[in-house]
């Protein structure tokens, strides 16, 4: 019961941080920012380091392209991205930790640094090992199936023919250990009871031809990465793991129309900088990311992402805010599931 | 008709465009200098080149990247027959036969037939994927699941156990050490840490790259250095002289062949040309009569190789075009370049941008026809690096492989990885095992395990479930009945080598 009061106010804050944030969206949340900054004694003096944990083609590569570009049209500063992909973003940040803390290394990551701290709190804990620059997306899952599916056409069909095949129903997934992933679908199958084999993929082509040829008979996924497939017909969305309904997914059931009484976690990506490095160039730093998430190119990039339908913006402190929600909350889940949290 | 007046429209809108034209043919040279690099690849260029697409056209943008496709994925064979460096994984197998040529003096013959094959392999399957993109596409991810990708790894590496070694249980003791090393890292579906020594960076696993330079160009330089020390060296014979219309035609069913086994792989999601090439010389040495020959510098090997790989480059395109899946990492930065403009590959593209649809086919057709012009010119020229001098040529090739080992991930790791598999590989190869046979085991090893979790997950982790699965059935018991053919020779055809090469 503890568990669940934990869950249930950490994941109280976070949602309504994320919905009256919605509400405010009108105006871009960086626009009271001031348009230009003095470089702090000619600081940066030649191009910035990008470290990128993952490699150009997904999800992190993309955002950091996007990002990085922003920035450079808004400053004039041009930033290489050094992609170090392997190991679930930890290789890329081993190799930033071991990098000189002087504001011209920056990072990008997502929310698997927090899950990797959760688990083994050995691991740098982004929002104090690190300071967080900005959190430019942040975005919910849904479970998909195939527009052509006819064994079930919405989620209740779904859970119903699910549990009738007793185990033997599939679901690509990213099911690593302990990912966000897997902690959502273990809400999921145990607040309905049914019984899903999750199967694994670790690249997005994969795991979206796993569905479209179906090899598997569901997907799990966040909208922005498989909007191509729902505009084209080929795929549609059947729960929403969000509490309420967002406008664009208007027709498809919340976790409270289901009757889902869990807290979902979230996939967030942002950008960080040593926390060692000088405070003048880190409030410069601060300044132009969080400016170039206002930026035209970078707000397109995010509408066509999916990324504006619950508020993906977070300064440094509502950054390390939550940081410190998703890793007090992984934490919990990961004891309730038996794990060995270090 | 149809198809015939898009191709026409497409072509007389490329060749129309002042730019277009331009970056045609900077893709075209781009594509080869980079491919023909090792390490610094296609996709490094393709990488540098992705944020300034966003100031061309889309037509422009996407198109670009398929020619850079098409070209880069043959620019690596001509290091990787002239030095024995793969300009990229999938110019790995091209080394196996190209490079032994080069020291016949017959570097020429083996580049003429490379760029011949290339340009055939690549221009065929780019016909095909003129004519029937959507139904291929349906078919590959309908018909071929994780189940049957493992199934096709594991003919693959019953035939490899062939390739290279100079016996059956040498080539097979060479296989399970790429397998092992395959295992480093992070376990594809569950996370877990293995044989990382808590080190973070072997938790990324042994990346290929730096292990074929190491295998290939620095183990080379040690043999080659050796010889020299010892007084045996005898520099590569300059030979100029392209593959005549009938040695070509001596091998056409090996052309067909390793285009069927190209296109085949390139259609399927994240397989690719680097499994292309290396079962498309697989099957050449299993189809031949004379397996023995392989590796010693038989030109087939550097045709089915070279044929496999490019035969990839158009099928990769259509599950991109058709479904939105990009099969390797360069189809997915040109994800990039399409969202870069407001677009998603996908059915939509064919309906929404059927105009650049066709610019993009029409592209990639002619690059694949200029590698016969351009490639022609090349192996003219740069078959004489072969020569300088080796004690000024080696410190130049460990150069470029240290680069390219180092550029791959950025990681210092690589760099000594491809120097201690240059010291391994250097024994190795003087005791019969098979470098290639390594290097195959990394590469399949990695999808194969993937693949095995994946089909075992989705079996509900019963055997029985691959018997269900025809395909899946058909290439597990093509693979044993290699295994068993293979077996019988070790025991019954005794001191009898399949495929020896000191120089692999």
């Amino acid at each position: 019961m503890n568990f669940r009061k934990t869950m249930a106010a950490s994941a109280i804050t976070l949602a309504t941080t994320l919905l009256s944030a919605n509400v405010a969206y009108a105006a871009c949340a960086t626009d009271g920012l001031p348009s230009s900054m003095a470089k702090p004694d000619g600081y940066p003096a030649r191009a910035l380091t990008m470290v990128v944990p993952y490699g150009p083609a997904g999800g992190s590569g993309q955002v950091a392209q996007a990002m990085a570009q922003a920035v450079s049209d808004l400053t004039g500063v041009s930033i290489n991205r050094d992609h170090k992909p392997g190991g679930s973003g930890t290789v890329g940040m081993t190799a930033y930790m071991a990098s000189p803390a002087d504001g011209y290394a920056v990072m990008e990551h997502i929310d698997d640094a927090s899950s990797a701290h959760a688990l083994d709190s050995g691991r740098p804990n982004p929002a104090t090992d690190l300071i967080p620059l900005v959190t430019s997306q942040i975005t919910f899952s849904q479970i998909y199936i195939r527009t052509d599916e006819d064994r079930f056409t919405d989620w209740e069909s779904f859970v119903k023919w699910v549990t009738a095949q007793n185990g033997r129903a599939t679901i690509a997934n990213v099911s690593k250990e302990g990912s966000m992933e897997r902690v959502n679908m273990k809400f999921i199958t145990d607040a309905t009871g049914m019984q899903i084999q999750q199967i694994s993929f670790d690249k997005g082509a994969p795991r979206y031809g796993a569905l479209a040829g179906g090899q598997v008979d569901a997907l799990f996924e966040q909208p922005g990465d498989v909007r191509k497939f729902m505009d084209a017909g080929k795929f549609k969305p059947i729960l929403t793991l969000l509490k309420e309904r967002p406008a664009a997914f208007a027709d498809v059931p919340s976790l409270t129309d289901v009757a889902l009484d869990f807290d979902p976690l979230y996939r967030f990506r942002g950008f960080y900088v040593h926390k060692d490095a000088p405070a003048d160039r880190v409030k410069w730093l601060q300044w132009a990311f969080q400016k170039a998430y206002c930026q035209p190119s970078y707000q397109k990039y995010n509408e066509s992402k999916y990324m504006t339908l619950i508020e993906s913006f977070r300064d440094t402190q509502g950054s390390r805010d939550l940081i410190n929600q998703t890793v007090a909350q992984y934490r919990e889940v990961y004891k309730s599931m038996g794990l060995e949290v270090k | 008709m149809d198809v015939f007046n898009n191709f026409l429209t497409g072509t007389i809108t490329l060749f129309s465009d002042p730019l277009g034209i331009l970056i045609f043919f900077g893709g075209v040279i781009g594509g080869m200098l980079f491919g023909a690099i090792p390490g610094v690849s296609m996709l490094t260029l393709a990488a540098i080149l992705l944020p300034f697409t966003a100031h061309l056209s889309a037509e422009h943008g996407i198109m670009l990247f398929s020619v850079i496709y098409c070209t880069g994925v043959y620019g690596g064979a001509i290091t990787a027959i002239l030095f024995n460096i793969p300009g990229a994984p999938e110019n790995a197998p091209t080394a196996f036969d190209g490079y032994p040529m080069t020291q016949k003096g017959q570097a020429g013959k083996a580049v003429g037939a490379a760029v011949m094959c290339s340009a055939i392999g690549g221009t065929v399957s780019c016909i095909i994927m003129m004519i029937a993109t959507a139904p291929i596409a349906d078919w590959a991810i309908s018909a071929f699941g994780p189940p049957e990708i493992f199934a096709l790894v594991f003919f693959g590496l019953a035939v490899a156990s062939s390739v290279g070694a100079k016996t059956f249980w040498k080539g097979w003791l060479s296989i399970l050490i790429g397998l092992m090393v395959a295992v480093v890292g992070l376990d594809p579906v569950g996370g877990i840490e293995r044989y990382d020594f808590e080190m973070p960076y072997l938790l990324a696993g042994i990346h290929f790259i730096p292990t074929i330079l190491g295998f290939f160009a620095v183990s080379e330089i040690f043999v080659q250095a050796e010889k020299k020390v010892t007084g045996s060296y005898v520099a590569p014979k300059i030979g100029v002289e392209f593959p005549t219309l009938k040695e070509l035609l001596a091998h056409k069913f090996a052309v067909i062949r390793s285009i069927i086994i190209g296109f085949f792989c390139g259609v399927l999601p994240g397989i690719g040309a680097t499994l292309a090439a290396f079962m498309g010389y697989n099957e050449a040495v299993r189809w031949s009569k004379k397996p023995e020959t392989f590796g010693k510098g038989n030109i087939e090997g550097v045709i089915s190789s070279e044929t496999a790989n490019n035969a990839a480059t158009g099928a990769a395109m259509i599950p991109l075009l058709a479904l939105g899946l990009p099969g390797g990492a360069l189809t997915a930065m040109m994800v990039g370049v399409f969202q870069m403009h407001d677009m998603e590959p996908g059915p939509l593209v064919f309906i929404n941008s059927a105009d650049l649809v066709w610019v993009v086919f029409a592209a990639m057709f002619f690059a694949n026809i200029s590698i016969i012009f351009v490639g022609y010119l090349e192996t003219k020229t740069i078959i004489n690096l072969l020569r300088i001098p080796f004690q000024f040529l080696a410190p130049m090739i460990l150069l470029l492989a240290t680069v390219g080992a180092y550029a791959v991930r950025g990681l210092t790791i690589d760099i000594v990885v491809m120097f201690l598999a240059g010291v391994i590989g250097f024994f190795l190869r003087r005791s019969g095992y098979s470098v290639a046979g390594i290097v195959l085991g990394l590469i399949l090893g990695k999808i194969g395990e993937q693949t095995f979790a994946q089909a075992m997950q989705m079996l509900h982790f019963e055997w029985s479930g691959f018997f269900d699965r025809p395909i899946a059935l058909g290439l597990i018991l093509a693979g044993f009945v290699t295994l068993a053919g293979s077996i019988y020779g070790a025991f019954f055809k005794t001191n009898k080598p399949t495929a020896t090469d000191p120089a692999v």
